[in-house]
């Protein structure tokens, strides 16, 4: 199969440097040819485990938990309490 | 003999008793890491100092005749995918080469409740993603037993630690068999719980449905110690299991006598060493001699395993991984023009070779047109793994099988290859594809003088039964030597 390295790296949202789309590019054929080998089989699908059903939380705010700064402490760039981020919108 | 030569239990009954302190401890263990560390670079970093901390403390109460829980200041590594408060956890990429995680992982708070003296954290394939711990972004970890071979992975530095006596016990994570493939390759103990035993809070994720932490020891009893200490439901993790949870080392015993083995043919291919298929049947006769049945089974979707595990794996790792964007936390590039270009930097600069591969075949099962070709094939064939695996429980105790096709092999053989490199999870995918327990056994050195690892399979929560047949195998063996006497 033939696998459009750059169209699967920019919807990964990755840039793959020009000199390795060669060795990328074979690397990812190859372990799709591996993936590949898979039988048709028609049992029914289920997504999650019908036997392990999971307990979920009950849905509100948690508060206090973290403080605000020790959460900042690991951020790129903090400006006022608040993550600074590229200009979203013009 | 030094103490870090020395088992947690041991250790354990050593303390208590008041023939060493749990500084000497400490520092004995601290010791050898400067001794032995050049040469096997097992960890990304060590905590000298609450290391000791924690000993003096543990030293204080037992002193004043406090209750003490048996591992009380018993060193252990743990791997860097597992969330420690004030302590760098990185994943051994250069994405999280600075981050210091706000909160504990909940089995590091059980292990500090224990009383267990935390001496650092272990390298690892970054994310968790390698069977080599190559692709650290950090350094290159060494076979205790044969420097010019890799230690397997990704609990590449857990294993390592404990066969070099950097370490008395420690944890590994496990999503395709980074506990028990290093452990094999290293000559230690190593187990990959049940699915939904050990809570995954704080464990960095790589693929949810498939990781799962465990315990990476000397012995058995070790293992089952520690495994008694990180088991149990936990809120904050919507997949734990709430049921009673055995205190698995108390309550260990052989079992031989009446134990069915299922022997699946499937995991003796041609694709595995014949020194390796040799000295794990040898193990299966020393069981049968014991009184164990030996039952010819098998479990036919077996060839389709690791197909399965790398679609499954690789999707969810693109979803977890789509985290690291250079906004909250992590590395951020430097030169960026806007927000998308600065997400493709990042990412591209934060995250090495394999991890990408990883996130892009993930991408790519998953995109428009293949998802129902890749994804939704690979679930069906999960299930039809389970259902076989249930049947074949119907009719025996455990499975066993070898845990790596063959011994370790040198650094930079399979680097290169990256579908050579993901074979070596043929005989432990399955376990984690089907959510089940599993441990790896040293089972003798093959003519290179490398270990070989012996994997027991075991029902859904039965670690019991599983340790108990993994603590007979040990019996039999007169005991592990786990300690690489080549450093």
């Amino acid at each position: 199969m033939n696998i459009d390295i750059k169209h699967i790296a920019k919807l990964s949202r990755l840039k793959i440097e020009d000199e390795k789309l060669d060795k990328f590019e074979k690397d990812m054929k190859s372990i799709v040819d591996m993936v590949d080998k898979l039988p048709e089989i028609n049992d029914s699908l289920s997504l999650l485990d019908p036997t392990e059903p999971m307990t979920l939380r009950s849905d509100m705010a948690v508060t206090n938990k973290f403080k605000r700064e020790d959460l900042l402490k690991n951020a790129p760039e903090v400006q006022a309490g608040c993550l600074v981020v590229p200009k979203t919108v013009e | 003999m030094r103490l870090y030569e020395k088992t947690a239990s041991e250790l354990s009954e050593m303390l208590n008793n008041k023939e060493c302190s749990a500084e000497e401890l400490c520092k004995d263990v601290l010791d050898r890491i400067n001794e032995t560390e050049n040469k096997v670079g097992a960890y990304v970093s060590v905590s000298h100092e609450s290391a000791l901390e924690n000993a003096q403390k543990i030293d204080t109460a037992r002193q004043r005749g406090e209750k003490l829980h048996p591992l009380a200041g018993i060193p252990i590594g743990i791997k860097d995918n597992i969330s420690t408060k004030g302590i760098r956890t990185t994943c051994s990429s250069k994405m999280l080469e600075n981050y210091v995680p706000p909160f504990n992982a909940t089995v590091i708070n059980k292990i500090n409740n224990a009383g267990m003296t935390i001496l650092g954290k272990m390298n690892m394939d970054e994310f968790a993603m390698g069977s080599s711990t190559e692709t650290s972004y950090m350094h290159l970890t060494r076979n205790p037993h044969n420097t010019d071979c890799v230690p397997g992975g990704s609990s590449g530095g857990s294993a390592a630690a404990v066969s070099a006596g950097e370490a008395i016990v420690t944890l590994g994570s496990d999503t395709g068999g980074s506990i028990r493939q290093p452990a094999a390759l290293c000559g230690v103990v190593g187990l990959k719980p049940t699915y939904g035993s050990v809570s995954r809070y704080g464990l960095i994720a790589f693929a949810s449905s498939l990781d799962q932490i465990g315990p990476m020891g000397k012995s058995v009893r070790d293992v089952a110690m520690l495994q008694s200490v990180i088991c149990g439901h936990d809120k904050y993790d919507a997949t734990s299991k709430a049921i009673e949870y055995p205190d698995y080392a108390s309550n260990l015993k052989e079992n031989a006598k009446g134990l069915k083995i299922g022997i699946p043919k499937e995991y003796f291919g041609s694709g595995i060493d014949d020194e390796v298929k040799d000295s794990v049947m040898k193990a299966i006769k020393e069981f049968e001699l014991n009184g164990a049945e030996i039952k010819e089974i098998t479990l036919p979707s077996t060839e389709y395993a690791i197909n399965t595990y790398y679609i499954i794996a690789s999707a969810e790792a693109s979803s977890n991984l789509a985290r690291f964007d250079g906004v909250k936390y992590g590395y951020r590039a430097e030169n960026y023009s806007g927000l998308t270009d600065m997400y493709e930097k990042t990412r591209s600069e934060g995250f090495g070779d394999e991890v990408k591969r990883r996130i892009m075949l993930g991408t790519f099962v998953l995109s428009s047109g293949y998802f129902d070709a890749y994804y939704k094939k690979a679930i069906r064939i999960q299930n039809r793994i389970s259902s076989e695996f249930s049947s074949a429980f119907e009719e025996c105790d455990i499975i066993a099988t070898p845990t790596v096709p063959a011994s370790a092999f040198k650094i930079g053989e399979n680097i290169n290859d990256p579908v050579k490199m993901y074979y070596n999870d043929v005989c432990t995918v399955t376990a984690n594809i089907a959510g089940l327990p599993a441990i790896s056994l040293p089972c003798g050195m093959d003519s290179k003088n490398m270990p070989m690892g012996l994997q027991l399979i075991g029902n859904k929560f039965a670690e019991q039964t599983l340790l108990n047949s993994a603590y007979t195998y040990e019996k039999i063996c007169g005991g592990f030597d786990a300690l690489s006497k080549a450093l």
